[in-house]
């Protein structure tokens, strides 16, 4: 079994206050998993504010380094890329998606551009021509095509096209990884399953894994395989999603699923009163 | 899984409503160098607050809510202008149309009987100062008495809501986002208000913080007896805390009713979307959103909003807006479909 | 075609955009005219001198046998020559320094940033009067201009600076990084135009301020005063006692003019600054209602 990505024991403090560091967070500690290349897969890593998964993703995307342990991408660890060749031939195998689809694309100018952009650097693309067919195929992956999305602003397009946008700027490299970090948070209910549904079809059907952060159990229940859950830095549980999320057996995990506002009991009248909350920390 | 329980409640429908909004319109009236743009953001919007009942508003953005409550608690500035309509309160010292009083007393029931809790925490409570001097700053003239007396209230009411009354001493950035947002919900409720407008309180927060903020608003509508507008696009929420529902799309309401009744059978093909396409964990139905995405405001498809969107949408929905109506007691829908099938008249 | 358009719209709009467009417009067809001049600048007594404004002379003549409009066609073209000259390589190099130290950030920002304060502090005009004592004659305008310029970046630099480290924490900065974009084009395709309007309205600045740099630097002596230029003239206008003289023209016209080029400047770069802003532009194409 090759690996696609392994995270070995990895970590990341950072210091406050000054010169002498008074203060000291640890918001990665000793993360350990490893995704495999054959079989592309949905991962979740699943926590609230504070439980360092941006954290643990910006170092899987290599725009920070970790204090402990490493992570290495196919075999190779991501310290050691330096050089500009190097740090391009990463990003064209793992590409992020990003949680506000409005700020993710400037707004004094067109949303084909980061396309054509990345076309033209990560695939070799020289003619026009070949520059729009490729953002063309990535768009199409994510149920757009050019010919809709071209030359149209950011604020003319909903949270939901704006990020499908930025879904498919992502693809254009053909990357083996996609990290996403809150992709739906801040997309209407109506248009979240639509995109949830398209990491789906994007493992399925082309062979992308993806790692995908969220604070939302639900989602994650639907479309993930394997899930972790971080509190303060450290992963409390893991392993196949629902079997995590139907039986969890850390107290985390366990207040976490309790917390989860259930949507089918709308019939309120039928349950007994609440006992009076403790006082709260 | 347990699911979370809440205390009855039984808001009065006889006595008359604290909140009368009628035929609201709230438009966006822009000009620079020639180019004039018109955002209907609120289009003729009637619904009514019962006292002693939550009543929520649900709705994605550019639904409109947000504007809708502003302009509710007269919060807002041109460009955006109320161009027609009323909104009416019905407190215990007499009935006040919010926009035909003067800013003076406008400002007088600020806080004491109409309060506001915003999603950012840190839009109300000032950086720089204690907790304790938020208090001071936004309920102090309301309340009275000596400082002493005034700050042994504030104890107790914090006490009442299991906040340790030792926090007004502490700066907000020393305290969690959910204490921050407990805090300010007590902020808006020490002058027991009438009414309080709740606008996206908890969307910020992790779960684990949502429920005992949910929880504390509960305990607070019970104690107090106000009336809540709960405003928020997430139907969780909506389902777990509310006692009547409005769903807004694009400027203006389209179906209202008891929560229970719009879980258990939502009439607008919009609100059935809105509830089927919510992933629910434990079961394995496959889930989807709706095609296209909310309309642009400033030029709105003609007839009814959605229709574009819509999967049972006829050509009388390009031509006529449907009107929101009764079509069972209590529930209202503003669709041509739905009234066709609940009365059993023909569509033309 | 755009361009045209924006005018177009400008002009019909905005009261202060026309106004400073005709007062600029006027001050540039009399730097233009110069080129028409019958006689050549840096000759005296050509004319009668001290000659009242007549319909011969039209702002009539100096005590140094000069034509006051013609002298002054020249003056204004050699010191609006100027004040352009600093006012855009002060910018190039404010916005360099500005955007780098920005987007990088570290160690890069801070020593930037150093030498951008050490210029903020040195006092302007004392040094320029240093560096004519030591050069004298070897003073010409191409070196007081680069001195000039090498001043008048500094402010600059950090209004771009704050900009820039905003921008860099902007979401689609890093999608633009994550699409393969290289530094330099990070800031000149997605940085500058939100840049832009600060930089045009601090060149409207500059260029007022750099004329009065030389305006005040000729008036005391301290340039090539053979190069006729507005300072240059009150100049010689000072060293013939021409108040006292009552040969008032030679003063007021000048001054007149290099009046109305500021306020022009001031009215089209306050004018335009609210168009080219980004929320406006914004508010103008659809977005951010």
């Amino acid at each position: 079994m090759t690996t696609l990505l392994e995270v070995r024991q990895v970590g990341k403090t950072f210091r406050s206050g000054g010169l002498f560091g008074r203060h000291v967070v640890r918001a990665v500690d000793g993360v350990d998993f490893a995704l495999a290349s054959e079989r592309p897969e949905v991962f979740t890593i699943i926590g609230e504010s504070g439980s360092g998964k941006s954290t643990l993703a910006r170092m899987i995307l290599n725009s920070t380094s970790p204090d402990g342990g490493s992570i290495l991408f196919r075999g190779r660890d991501l310290a050691t890329i330096r050089s500009r060749r190097d740090r391009l031939a990463f990003m064209a195998e793992v590409q992020p998606v990003f949680q506000n689809p409005f700020e993710a694309f400037n707004p004094l100018k067109r949303v084909d551009r980061y396309l054509f952009m990345g076309a033209r650097r990560f695939c070799g693309a020289r003619t026009r021509d070949e520059v729009e067919a490729r953002a063309d195929a990535a768009l199409r992956k994510v149920g757009l095509s050019l010919a809709e999305v071209r030359g149209r602003f950011p604020h003319e397009m909903s949270g939901g096209q704006l990020q499908r946008v930025a879904i498919a700027r992502a693809l254009v490299p053909e990357p083996a990884l996609v990290v996403a970090d809150e992709p739906v948070s801040m997309i209407d209910a109506s248009l979240r399953m639509t995109i949830v549904n398209m990491f789906r079809t994007l493992r399925d059907a082309f062979g992308v894994s993806i790692i995908y952060i969220t604070h939302d159990l639900a989602t994650a229940y639907t479309i993930s395989d394997r899930l972790i859950i971080m509190e303060k830095g450290r992963v409390v549980e893991s392993g196949p999603a629902r079997a995590v999320l139907d039986a969890p057996s850390h107290p985390y995990s366990i207040r976490l699923l309790q917390a989860v506002l259930p949507v089918g009991n709308a019939w309120r009248d039928e349950r007994p009163a609440e006992p009076r909350p403790q006082p709260a920390a | 899984m347990t699911p979370a329980p809440l205390p009855t409640r039984r808001p009065s429908p006889a006595a008359a409503p604290l909140l009368e909004v009628s035929d609201l319109k709230a438009y966006y009236q822009m000009r620079f160098f020639g180019v004039t743009r018109e955002v209907r953001a609120v289009d003729d919007v009637t619904f009514a607050v019962r006292r002693n009942e939550i009543y929520g508003l649900a709705g994605e953005s550019s639904s409109g809510k947000t504007t809708l409550i502003k302009t509710i608690a007269r919060a807002i500035r041109p460009p955006l202008n109320v161009v027609g309509g009323s909104v009416t309160f019905d407190f215990q010292d007499g009935r006040r149309d919010v926009y035909a009083m003067t800013p003076a007393q406008v400002d007088a029931i600020r806080w004491s009987r109409l309060s506001y809790v915003s999603q950012g925490s840190m839009n109300v409570l000032n950086p720089v100062r204690r907790i304790r001097s938020s208090f001071v700053d936004f309920a102090a003239r309301h309340i009275g008495g000596t400082r002493q007396a005034f700050f042994a209230a504030v104890a107790a009411h914090l006490r009442r809501l299991s906040l340790d009354p030792k926090v007004l001493d502490a700066y907000p950035h020393e305290l969690s986002g959910g204490m921050r947002q407990r805090l300010t919900i007590a902020l808006a409720t020490i002058c027991r208000p009438e009414f309080v407008i709740a606008d996206e309180p908890t969307t910020a927060l992790d779960v684990i913080v949502q429920k005992g903020v949910l929880a504390m608003l509960r305990e607070i509508q019970q104690e107090i007896g106000s009336s809540i507008l709960f405003v928020t696009h997430d139907m969780a929420v909506h389902a777990n805390l509310t006692d009547r529902l409005g769903i807004m799309y694009a400027g203006r309401l389209v179906e209202e009713g008891p929560t229970t009744e719009i879980f258990r059978r939502p009439f607008h093909p919009y609100t059935a979307n809105l509830i089927s396409s919510l992933p629910r964990i434990g079961d394995d139905v496959r889930r989807s959103g709706l095609p296209g995405a909310p309309p642009n405001l400033a030029d709105p498809p003609s007839g009814c909003r959605f229709h574009p969107r819509c999967p049972l949408a006829v050509p009388r929905c390009r031509e006529a807006v449907p009107p929101l109506e009764e079509l069972e007691p209590g529930h209202r829908v503003a669709c041509h479909v739905a009234k066709a099938r609940a009365t059993g008249a023909a569509l033309s | 075609m755009r361009i045209l358009a924006i005018l177009r719209d400008l002009l019909r709009y905005n009261i202060e955009f026309a106004a400073g467009l005709v007062l600029v417009g006027l001050v540039a067809v009399m730097a233009l005219l110069s080129f028409a001049s019958p006689y050549p600048a840096l000759d005296v007594y050509v004319v009668p001198p001290d000659v009242p404004p007549s319909w011969d002379y039209f702002l009539g003549t100096t005590s140094r046998g000069q034509d006051v409009f013609w002298q002054l066609t020249v003056a204004i073209r050699n010191t609006l020559t100027f004040g352009l000259v600093v006012a855009a390589l002060s910018r190039i190099i404010a916005l360099v320094v500005g955007l780098v130290a920005g987007y990088k950030g570290g160690w890069v920002d801070r020593v930037l940033m150093s030498i951008n304060d050490t210029f903020v502090v040195i006092p302007l005009f004392p040094i320029l009067v240093l560096f004519y004592f030591i050069m004298r004659d070897a003073m010409s305008w191409a070196m007081l201009a680069l001195i000039t310029a090498a001043l008048g970046w500094a402010y600059d630099a950090r209004l771009i600076r704050a900009m820039a480290m905003s921008l860099r924490t902007r979401e689609f900065t890093r999608q633009a990084y994550f699409s393969g974009a290289s530094t330099g084009r990070i800031l000149v395709q997605e940085h500058l135009p939100f840049v832009l309007p600060i930089v045009f309205s601090t060149t409207m600045n500059n260029i007022n301020w750099s004329i009065g740099i030389e305006v005040t630097l000729s008036v005391l002596g301290f340039t090539d005063i053979n190069t006729p230029t507005i300072g240059g003239m009150i100049y010689w206008a000072n060293q013939h006692t021409a108040l006292v003289a009552g040969v008032w023209w030679w003063i007021a016209f000048p001054v007149a003019l290099v009046v109305m080029l500021f306020v022009g400047l001031f009215l089209l770069a306050i004018s335009m600054n609210e168009y080219i802003d980004p929320r406006s532009r914004l508010a103008r194409m659809g977005g951010g209602a």
